[in-house]
């Protein structure tokens, strides 16, 4: 005979099991598959999701196939050219300014995921509280993740970018001297940095919004009881129940930022002396300011593993995340 | 009542529609196909009367908006036999347009632009050699019409890689009415450009502006070029390779240093896009600048009773005058529906500059004009800016190849690229030594592998 435990430990551990999306379906955690037969409506339903599936691959596949391929290859954007290995990485990382994009490709990625994250869940705290023109707030808060990043890029390079623009201006008449923002490298990523930050914060609030509208406000009661402050509160409520929220948010900014090629063209084009470049934007410049393909592509091949290897240490800390 | 898993049979069946949805995918491939294969002409004969097609001209000559109108109307009216003109101006970065475009097997059967395409082109056999065309020029007197030696740097061993129509010369230019002002003189050497940049600065005025902004900016890399050729040097040797390390080079860096480090030089030249070097002269907060032929129209001033003047080319601490120029030439592309009609076009389209009512008489053409004919318009000759040019910077200027007589494809990646940006924008900075700056700019065009040789 065979019986199915109905008690109470193994409802929860039934619970848990669901959680981390093991034995839906109503399938058992040990319980063997059972043997499919290839029937016709199987058939059909590969050849329906077929089209799909090529087009994915041809869409992403292919590219990325070809970029490996380009470089292994001392060629242009017409001909492969002749094999050359690993060469093109060789002549990467014997150039210093390769090197310097990728300092400051994790200063960049680094500000723009956590100082947007702490920009962004700071205004979702503040405009989780009940205020006057709440809504009003929030839809003006997003304005600069739902403006053309090319309309605000253009616009603050106007703010800072020569002597008589209007930011600079105005810190000469607050006593600063003559600031050139974009002509001093220290000062040029800052002002980058800074603009990330501005340009991200709406995306990390809404997410953050609502991973907090999530969160019970009776445990905040019960915990209030037991005697808790605010940064208790904080550091041991709201933070490990937005967990799984946050990581993903930095996730997904992190992708936006290693990616990000318009904010720092349109702003800085990378410079001055390369101190703003990134990788994406080196690999633009390479490809197709100095037309070095091979070179080019396998900065797109680096970043690619980057992003790729972050994603996954990402990913798992996600998975170790529990939810209780 | 239809029974769950039954066929219906009256509508469209799982084979029917899998085909359907196959046919469907595959349509816009097989129109794109056949628009391709339209598109590009092809050599066919329709009738056995003579190639169709179009000739696709790919301009970058941006004049005032009515030469492109004009180009366009022109173009559009050609005809030879079968043979139709069609007229595209380009913008933005033109080796990024026509490299995609030949990539996707697209582009364009006659192209002009940038000085050194077709030889980048050229290097990856998408150009048609000009041989023939230079062949007729010469039996029908337009060869001799040219100032002389302005072929010879087109052609390679292959062949020439386009004609020539006119050139792009870098010159320096002042204010008049600052300079008076400050009571300089106008320079005529290194010495002198110093001292009028300190009077400049006396009255609160930036000797030199440059724009070396790391896209959009052109002038800050002309800049440096343009003070090596003026001391004698250039970034290669006279064998192609790569010499930035020459004595003359690291002496005109320290020349452009002791500018800045004086002061005289805008510091926001290192930001600076090109018509911010517009916009500071027009405002009078800079002196002087190195700059193109038409620097008055662009800053709205009149090339005649207008403050901004050119001044004859420096001389250097050796004598030494130069400047930088980029050869104009138009190229023909391996990717036409008729090459003999690629070549009837390029002869028709280089007759549409000269003459009573070409461009030049019509004064539409930004290119400094290189043939007699149109040098001796007195449309020209009323340009006292124009004369000065013609007659003292174009005979002493070089390509970017510089100290080598030869013009080459690698020239592409150098011209204004990451290397030449990041060299002037750290001596704008001040913060470098001549040798610093030009040991990295040497490393990055070595690294690349570029010279002559290719």
């Amino acid at each position: 005979m065979t019986s199915t435990k109905t008690g109470p430990s193994n409802v929860l551990s039934g619970l848990s099991r669901a959680r981390k999306g093991i034995g839906l379906g109503g399938r058992s955690e040990h319980q063997p598959r059972p043997p499919r037969r290839l029937s016709s409506r199987i058939i059909t339903l590969a050849l329906l999701v077929f089209p799909s599936v090529f087009l994915v691959v041809l869409i992403y596949g292919y590219p990325a196939i070809y970029a490996v391929i380009e470089s292994l290859h001392n060629g242009n954007l017409v001909q492969t050219g002749p094999y050359v290995a690993l060469h093109n990485f060789w002549i990467d990382f014997h150039n210093p300014v390769f090197w310097h994009s990728v300092r400051f490709t994790v200063v960049y990625c680094v500000v723009g995921v956590f100082g947007s994250w702490l920009v962004g869940l700071g205004l979702a705290l503040l405009l989780r509280k009940r205020m006057h023109a709440r809504s009003f707030f929030k839809t003006l808060l997003l304005l600069p993740w739902v403006v053309p990043v090319v309309v605000t890029a253009t616009a603050w390079n106007w703010l800072v970018a020569t002597p008589s623009s209007p930011v600079p201006r105005i810190a000469q008449d607050l006593g600063f001297g003559q600031l050139l923002f974009l002509a001093s490298p220290g000062l040029a990523e800052f002002i980058v940095c800074v603009y990330k930050i501005w340009l991200s914060f709406p995306f990390m609030m809404l997410m953050a919004s609502a991973a907090l509208a999530g969160v019970e406000e009776h445990l905040y009661e019960a915990a209030r009881v037991d005697g808790a402050g605010a940064w208790q509160l904080f550091r041991r409520i709201t933070l490990p129940l937005i967990a799984r929220s946050t990581y993903i948010s930095w996730i997904l900014m992190f992708i936006f930022c290693i990616g990000d090629f318009q904010s720092i063209y349109l702003l800085t084009g990378g410079g001055p002396v390369s101190s703003t470049n990134t990788l994406v934007v080196l690999s633009y410049e390479t490809v197709f300011g100095d037309f070095q393909t091979g070179p080019g592509v396998a900065i797109g091949i680096i970043m690619l593993l980057i992003s790729v290897l972050v994603s996954v240490i990402l990913f798992r800390r996600i998975k170790k995340v529990q939810i209780s | 009542m239809k029974r769950p898993g039954s066929r219906d049979t009256s509508g469209v069946s799982r084979r029917k529609f899998l085909a359907m949805a196959s046919a469907a995918g595959a349509l816009p491939i097989i129109l794109d196909a056949c628009s391709s294969s339209s598109s590009s002409g092809g050599s066919s004969t329709a009738g056995g009367s003579g190639p169709t097609g179009t000739i696709e001209f790919w301009d970058g000559e941006v004049g005032t908006g009515q030469l492109n109108t004009e180009a366009k109307t022109l173009t559009d009216a050609w005809k030879d036999g079968k043979l139709t003109g069609s007229y595209e101006l380009l913008t933005g970065n033109l080796y990024e347009v026509i490299e995609a475009a030949l990539a996707a097997n697209k582009g364009p059967a006659v192209a002009g632009g940038y000085a050194y395409q077709a030889f980048q082109f050229a290097d990856q056999g998408d150009i048609h050699y000009a041989d023939n065309v230079v062949a007729k020029m010469m039996t029908n007197g337009q060869y001799d019409d040219y100032l002389p030696g302005l072929f010879t740097p087109l052609k390679t061993s292959k062949g020439y890689v386009g004609i020539p129509y006119g050139v792009d010369t870098r010159a320096l230019w002042y204010n008049k009415s600052l300079l008076a002002k400050a009571g300089a003189a106008v320079p005529t050497d290194w010495p002198s450009f110093l001292a009028a940049a300190k009077a400049l600065k006396k009255i609160g005025v930036y000797g030199y502006v440059t724009a070396a902004a790391s896209s959009n900016s052109a002038y800050g890399t002309h800049t440096l070029a343009a003070f090596m050729i003026n001391n004698g040097g250039g970034m290669f040797d006279e064998a192609g390779n790569v010499d930035c390390m020459y004595d003359r080079n690291v002496e005109a860096v320290e020349y452009l240093l002791e500018l800045v480090k004086g002061g005289y030089v805008d510091p926001g030249s290192v930001s600076y896009i090109d018509t911010n070097v517009y916009s500071e002269l027009k405002a009078g907060r800079a002196g002087m600048a190195l700059a193109n032929p038409t620097i008055p129209q662009e800053c709205g001033t009149d090339p005649v009773t207008g403050d901004l003047v050119v001044m004859s080319p420096l001389a250097g601490p050796h004598g030494d005058k130069g400047t930088i120029q980029y050869l104009k030439n138009y190229q023909m592309y391996t990717r036409t529906p008729s090459i003999a009609g690629s070549e009837e076009f390029l002869l028709w389209w280089n007759q549409q500059f000269v003459g009573a009512k070409g461009f030049y008489a019509q004064g539409i053409t930004a290119a400094v004009p290189i043939r007699k004919s149109a040098i001796a318009l007195p449309q020209v000759q009323a340009n006292p800016q124009l004369v000065k040019i013609i007659n003292e910077w174009v005979p002493v200027a070089k390509a970017e190849s510089a100290r080598s007589p030869v013009i080459f494809a690698g020239l592409a990646t150098v011209d204004n690229g990451t290397a030449m940006i990041q060299c002037i924008q750290s001596i704008l900075g001040g913060k470098v030594t001549a040798k610093a700056a030009l040991t990295t700019l040497q490393s990055a065009i070595a690294n690349y592998g570029i010279s002559s040789q290719g």
